[in-house]
């Protein structure tokens, strides 16, 4: 069938929004448009550029639909684009800008374990896995993904507010020479310097 | 022996952090990439990877920087800190050739051959800036493989 003429207001905003390369689309209703809008997605990979569309995102009344699958090799580029549908006409397909996979996304936390004696604390850290489409498959740690990966962890007295920083490439730190019966909190986070991937500090 | 140059590539990243959108609105071409066609540069795993990252120094050098003058002087700026510390690993990599410790085999030959042919299937400032465009293509690849 022949393409509409397209009158519609464009989808706005359309982007990328990624954690552990779990990567999704995203964008905002055409300015104007009440219920009823429909979407249909595509993407590309760049320096191929051909459009492929995807599937389940076919007349979608949400506005997003999960790529991760389509974008799971984090050694290519991607665009999306997104075109609206309402009452028989349509928008302009709208793009992303273009998309690394390894250098925008952000990383979660680690994980972080602790077990202690009545002087020492031993803190075990394990940073998140990369985005996968089943349990069954095979798990990658981000630690694979960025080998500059490390960890800083930060340790805290309650009861003297002295706080600790540590900077650390391995996932297992000892604090010793603590204070029998009190009370620590421990928290941390992940630095990736290059490219420049910060995390949160874990709870 | 093995050719170790000391270089900080946060400094380059964050440079082209700050413009990469800017500069990759300026190649409306997506079904072509300098670096990485028809083949990913991450598929470049060659004893010689020392060769392909001098080569590619020197294009950037010679045929990339000089070509990418835009109307933005805060892009420019940019682009000119880049530019210069590409200068300044370039020149280590050099002294690396004089070592005879950074060996050009076959395949990074016929890799930069195809980075070339793509360059010039364009015209100068469409190459060019696609080329700035994709330099975290090179840097991903250059922090993959260190």
């Amino acid at each position: 069938s022949g393409e509409l003429y397209c009158s519609l207001p464009n989808p706005r905003n359309v982007h990328f929004e990624s954690t552990n390369m779990k990567n999704v689309l995203h964008w905002s209703a055409p300015e104007g448009t009440g219920d009823g809008v429909l979407y249909k997605v595509k993407y590309a990979v760049y320096g191929v550029g051909k459009w492929i569309r995807k599937a389940e995102c076919r007349n979608i009344n949400r506005t997003w639909c999960d790529l991760s699958s389509e974008t799971s090799d984090y050694e290519e580029q991607y665009y999306a684009s997104v075109k609206a549908f309402l009452n028989g006409t349509c928008s302009d397909w709208m793009e992303t800008t273009r998309f690394n996979p390894l250098t925008d996304t952000k990383i979660d936390p680690p994980m972080v374990s602790i077990s202690s004696t009545d002087r020492s604390i031993s803190i075990t850290l394990t940073a998140p896995e990369k985005w996968k489409r089943s349990p069954e498959e095979e798990s990658i740690s981000l630690l694979q993904v960025y080998p500059g990966l490390q960890y800083n962890v930060s340790v805290l007295n309650k009861k003297t507010k002295k706080r600790w920083f540590f900077s650390i490439s391995n996932n297992t730190l000892v604090v010793p020479w603590l204070e029998p019966g009190t009370a620590y909190c421990v928290s941390a986070r992940i630095r990736v310097t290059t490219p420049l991937l910060d995390s949160g500090f874990s709870k | 022996g093995a050719c170790r140059v000391s270089m900080s590539t946060e400094e380059i990243r964050a440079g082209f952090r700050a413009i990469k959108a800017n500069i990759q609105s300026r190649d409306p071409i997506r079904s072509l990439s300098i670096l990485s066609h028809p083949h990913s540069l991450h598929k470049v795993q060659s004893s010689d990877r020392c060769c392909i990252t001098h080569q590619l120094f020197t294009f950037y050098v010679d045929k990339v920087f000089k070509h990418c003058r835009t109307e933005d002087s805060f892009v420019n700026r940019k682009i000119s800190s880049i530019a210069n510390s590409f200068l300044s690993v370039r020149r280590k990599l050099e002294q690396c050739r004089e070592q005879n410790n950074c060996v050009c085999g076959e395949e990074s030959t016929e890799k930069f051959k195809q980075i070339l042919a793509n360059y010039e299937g364009l015209n100068v400032t469409s190459a060019a800036m696609k080329s700035l465009g994709e330099l975290d293509i090179l840097l991903d690849w250059m922090e993959k493989s260190r």
